[in-house]
């Protein structure tokens, strides 16, 4: 192999490109003879058109727990990631399926008759000891049950190619503005390489969006319903998306001192005096949502909105106490609650997960600590979790100790040798590790954007891929069926 | 036992405050021992008030004003009619506690809540009470009650939220809110599912809560604690008068703790400074014998 690949190796694992045998899948040598034309300087010189694009858009994402407040880019390597048209098939099904049955477990869960924790599918103690349940939301219906409008389900492959979940994201995924964004600055840096391909478009999200906002709001809206995008403000780390959405579908960006509520209806503060809101895309965490109910001293959020959602007179999306659902211990009864909501056989497995408040699975977890992968139920974004394999023994110890204190509080699950895909490093192709983040939008039906974000671990051998971890990410590119030409 | 009863709370704000967002937790429950027959509240200045029914089955009632105010006034009207409980009997052995289904549908009310946390000096405590216990479970939370109403000192005062359960523990005496809350962390530290219940007590001394000669009393909102009894139900017990639960007492709300059924919750717009005026007055209806009520009325509807 010459050029680009010259070297490359796949190291035992899955690649995305080059097959155990060495050679190219074939619904990536179009894109990589393209690729092999290139001079090194020809590469150099589509990095820079990348990287101009992206400091124009202003494309950044605050990074927690590392200098507070420093903006960084979430880097698109230039190699995109290609899906075929059934193996897509494959993914857009399982995510439909898992995405369902989760909106059906929150709806049993607040508005119904909790019939999963009544016949023991997910066990009573769980839902109650989750801080993602949320009592005060209790008998706050959702047209269409659209609990989950927005969800991230992350996948990845495992070492032979297969499809599985790692978590599931129901409150406030985000990421969905680096998919659109590389995706524009994708068909400049290689237009002729996009061009030749059927790639499916992904610009439509915004009105997807605004189509399912506008499809969960109340009756009461008549025809024209009025969407906003609630945002904490400029120091939440997603910042930029909510403005990119709220840009992309043509609402208003509002913060929660721009919206009050008066006799169990919210509107919003204008220049011309009050307008009345009736669905509300909201990116503030559940606790800041409403100082009435949730904490008190949260200034974030719009007093009186719980009130005004009870009263049928807004929808917030995503629905208030999704995080019972994507705590990481219910996570793994998720195939459980397809089988009993849907009375299918997931599509998507689960990865081997263990759950530590069994003293077996504790015990045999402790022991394995610096083989598996242990995570935090309820954080998001890769906060707290211990990689055992590439852990020191001081980490290793520390994270014992919470363990055995909170069982409840941790999850540990298998390693996953997550699959790999050729990046550009330097001057040449390394292997690297990815997920794939798909979007599934939630109005009357369920809707998957084609792809989604897929993340990259940049460093070298590194598992964890979260923008919030320093990784980056590709453009992802669904193809068409293919049409039989007569 | 049938009681009229108006509570009012009144805040008089330092400035002129807008947007206040409020809910109530006021409403006499219905349930096997009161029946509500009637419920109103109105705000000054007026709004719309929206009720639901919360998690733990409490009435809730929502309102909120946006104009300006430099006072607020929340008046509910309640009329209940109240009946003696039912008393266990039988001995329950305190090995069903541990039954699992029982186990499972109690946890909230077996696990520490936000305001019911405690320590150690608290187990020994409870660990200590069960010792002179025969194996009874109805006879365990009644030595608990026992405990709390005769080591304990009820102390006048402004109910204050933020005392903690272990330095109650310590200081040895309290508000009605201190007990409840105290015998509730001793019987989940003895795997008896314990919940606190907030309501009114129709009485002239709260120290004793003896009963009035007089029909109407002038009193402040009450709380007491209900421990489950496997296969029974739940035991009503008044620590703070060291009494059973009867029909002077008025049920408004249960859940984990006070933070659960905080009679008013509100946030607004403005300077924090104001005075707080509640008051909450219960006046004894006298009934027609019912055999007059029969003959005279019986065709009327209410």
């Amino acid at each position: 192999m010459s050029g680009l690949l010259a070297g490359y190796t796949t190291d035992g694992f899955f690649d995305e490109v080059v097959d155990a045998d060495g050679a190219i899948r074939p619904h990536y040598r179009a894109l990589i003879d393209r690729l092999r034309g290139f001079t090194p300087e020809e590469l150099e010189r589509r990095e820079r058109v990348r990287d101009a694009l992206f400091r124009t858009a202003g494309i950044t994402f605050t990074v927690y727990g590392d200098d507070a407040g420093v903006e960084r880019t979430f880097p698109m390597d230039l190699l995109p990631r290609v899906i075929p048209a059934g193996e897509w098939r494959h993914v857009e099904a399982g995510v439909i399926q898992r995405v369902t049955a989760l909106n059906r477990f929150l709806e049993d869960l607040y508005v119904g008759e909790q019939a999963a924790v009544r016949d023991g599918v997910v066990p009573r103690w769980l839902v109650h000891t989750a801080s993602g349940f949320r009592r005060e939301a209790f008998g706050v219906a959702v047209p269409h049950a659209a609990r989950c409008l927005v969800s991230g389900v992350d996948l990845v492959r495992d070492e032979d190619g297969h499809y599985v979940v790692l978590e599931d994201n129901l409150r406030n995924p985000s990421g969905i503005s680096y998919v659109l964004e590389n995706r524009a600055a994708m068909t400049r840096v290689l237009p002729r390489a996009f061009s030749e391909q059927r790639v499916r478009p992904v610009d439509h999200y915004g009105p997807m969006l605004l189509r399912a906002l506008q499809e969960v709001s109340p009756p009461s809206a008549g025809e024209h319903p009025t969407a906003v995008v609630l945002t904490p403000g400029v120091f939440n780390a997603a910042y930029f998306e909510h403005v990119f959405l709220a840009r992309q579908m043509g609402i208003e960006l509002v913060e929660g001192r721009d919206l009050v509520v008066e006799d169990h209806v919210v509107h919003m503060r204008t220049t011309q005096g009050l307008k009345r809101v009736d669905v509300i895309y909201r990116r503030i965490d559940d606790d800041f949502l409403d100082p009435v109910v949730f904490r008190p001293d949260s200034a974030l959020g719009v007093p009186g909105l719980l009130s005004a959602a009870r009263a049928g007179n807004v929808t917030i999306a995503n629905a208030v106490g999704n995080g019972v659902a994507d705590d990481k211990a219910v996570y793994a009864f998720v195939p459980d609650l397809i089988r009993f909501y849907l009375g299918e056989e997931p599509i998507l497995p689960n990865v081997q997960t263990y759950l530590l408040w069994d003293d077996e699975q504790r015990a045999e977890v402790l022991d394995r600590l610096h083989e598996l992968v242990v995570k935090p139920v309820a954080e998001s974004g890769g906060y707290g979790m211990l990689i055992g394999p590439h852990a020191t023994e001081a980490e290793v110890a520390a994270m014992a100790r919470q363990v055995q204190d909170d069982p409840r509080g941790f999850i540990a699950q298998e390693v996953v040798g997550l699959s790999r895909h050729p990046t550009l490093v330097g001057d040449h192709l390394g292997g690297r590790h990815v997920d794939l983040r798909p979007f599934a939008i939630t109005g009357e039906t369920v809707e998957v954007v084609p792809g989604g974000l897929t993340r990259v671990a940049l460093r070298k051998g590194s598992l964890v891929v979260n923008s919030s971890q320093g990784g980056g990410s590709k453009d992802t590119w669904v193809l068409e069926e293919e049409v039989d030409r007569c | 036992m049938r009681l009229d009863i108006r509570y009012l709370t009144r805040f008089l704000y330092a400035q002129p405050v807008s947007e206040s967002q409020n809910e109530l937790r006021a409403c006499p429950a219905n349930d096997h021992r009161q029946a509500v027959v009637h419920y109103h509240v109105t705000t000054e200045p007026a709004s719309r008030v929206a009720a639901y029914h919360d998690y733990w089955g409490t009435r809730v009632d929502t309102f909120g004003v946006r104009q300006l105010h430099d006072r607020l006034e929340v008046v509910a009207t309640a009329t209940v009619e109240t009946q003696e409980p039912v008393r266990p009997v039988a001995a329950v052995p305190r090995q069903r506690l541990g039954d699992s289904r029982f186990h499972d549908t109690h946890l909230e009310f077996l696990q520490p809540s936000a305001h019911v946390r405690w320590s150690h000096p608290v187990g020994a405590t409870a660990r200590r009470i069960a010792d002179g216990v025969g194996d009874d479970v109805v006879a365990l939370a009644q030595a608990v009650h026992d405990h709390v109403a005769a080591d304990f000192a009820y102390q006048q005062g402004v109910t204050q939220v933020g005392v903690s359960v272990d330095e109650v523990h310590a200081s040895g005496g309290g508000v009605c809110q201190d007990f409840a809350h105290l015998t509730i962390a001793l019987l989940r530290e003895l795997a008896v599912p314990a919940r606190y219940v907030s309501g009114y007590l129709f009485t002239v001394d709260d120290a004793t809560g003896a009963d009035s000669h007089r029909d109407e009393v002038e009193v402040e909102t009450h709380a007491w604690v209900e421990a489950a009894v496997p296969g029974w139900g739940w035991f009503a017990v008044d620590p703070t008068n060291a009494q059973h639960v009867g029909e002077r007492h008025v049920t408004i709300g249960r859940g984990r703790d006070y933070g659960d059924v905080a009679p008013l919750r509100g946030v607004f717009v403005g300077d924090r400074r104001h005075e707080l005026e509640v008051s909450v007055s219960m006046r004894r209806l006298a009934l027609a014998p019912l055999g007059d009520q029969a003959a005279g009325r019986g065709a009327q509807q209410q």
